[in-house]
């Protein structure tokens, strides 16, 4: 059957200089195209400049945002992002989906800050994948976290608990 | 043509969504990033908006635990598309399975519900093209409030 619906979403972070990230988040589907662009700063990976466009709003749903832009602008990347950003962006007077593409934004910075400790902890660890399925052609994990490293990461309480390979650790 | 710098990671998500038949509505999802790629398909009976089968499947991942999650992804098998819904997937499939994961299913479940919205518009619009799509959207919420809430529409 022929799709009649799709979204398209891509977000991409560089780090414009050191300590300084730039985040841009594209959402596309048929009733809503929206571009965000967060510049972050370290250490406190705090919102310096943002731009919010939305290219298509099939139903007008989404108010004018400039107000909610500037007092976006010093909200940090970390605990308690997501009241801060929904309560400035989101609810009646503002635009839920816009606000989660926000978060969705914030969080990929941290997904970003993460690679290169995961890129290391991979490397140390020269495991398989428990449980691979032997009839994949191409196999995607030559290379997983293993076990000693699990614990030591499931030791830091942000991720303790957060998902199945953190969970029952103990 | 001002100079920039190459990308430290990206990361890519789309749904795709179809209708089969009058009753079953059927999404699927692709996420890839640096460290992760998984994919899944869900059916979902539409009258009833519940969510009929599941298939997640994790491809790229980051540690030798990450397949133990593909346990509890079929969980969510008949939970019921409504207001609650997100907050569910996150906690019962992200939290006991993957968060990646569970936020690509959140994902195309809306995609599913704003689908309905964009298919009765195009239906719509091929009737009256100068249709006031306010109204439109105010009668589509009437007719399903439970979608309204879903979608946080307001």
């Amino acid at each position: 059957m022929i799709l009649d619906f799709q979204l398209h979403n891509l977000t991409v972070v560089e780090e414009l200089e050191t300590g300084l990230w730039r985040v841009t988040l594209r959402a596309e589907d048929n009733l809503f195209a929206s571009t965000i662009i967060l510049d972050i700063k370290a250490p406190a990976l705090d919102i310096r400049a943002i731009s919010l466009e939305i290219a298509r709003d099939v139903f007008g749903m989404v108010p004018d945002l400039t107000e909610a832009e500037k007092k976006l602008v010093g909200v940090r990347v970390g605990p308690g992002m997501t009241k801060i950003v929904r309560e400035i962006v989101g609810g009646s007077s503002g635009s839920d989906r816009v606000a989660e593409l926000l978060l969705e934004a914030m969080e990929m910075l941290v997904n970003a800050i993460t690679v290169p400790e995961l890129r290391k902890a991979t490397e140390l660890g020269p495991s398989q994948p428990h449980g691979e399925r032997n009839d994949t052609v191409t196999v995607l994990n030559d290379r997983v976290i293993g076990l000693e490293m699990i614990r030591r990461l499931a030791s830091n309480p942000r991720l303790k608990d957060s998902c199945a390979a953190f969970k029952g650790l103990d | 043509m001002k100079k920039s710098s190459m990308p430290q990671y990206s990361r890519v998500k789309t749904c795709g969504v179809q209708k089969q038949g009058s009753d079953y509505r059927v999404v699927s999802g692709i996420l890839e990033d640096e460290l992760y790629a998984m994919e899944c398909e869900i059916c979902v009976h539409w009258p009833e908006l519940t969510i009929k089968t599941v298939n997640a499947e994790m491809k790229r991942f980051t540690t030798e635990r990450c397949l133990l999650a593909g346990k509890v992804f079929r969980d969510c098998e008949g939970w019921q598309i409504d207001s609650g819904l997100d907050g569910r997937i996150k906690k019962e499939l992200g939290r006991n399975g993957c968060r990646h994961m569970a936020i690509l299913i959140v994902d195309c479940l809306h995609s599913l519900v704003r689908a309905e919205l964009a298919r009765e518009l195009q239906a719509a619009l091929l009737v009256d093209a100068g249709l006031d799509r306010k109204e439109f959207l105010n009668n589509f919420l009437h007719r399903n409030p439970g979608l309204g809430n879903y979608l946080k529409i307001h």
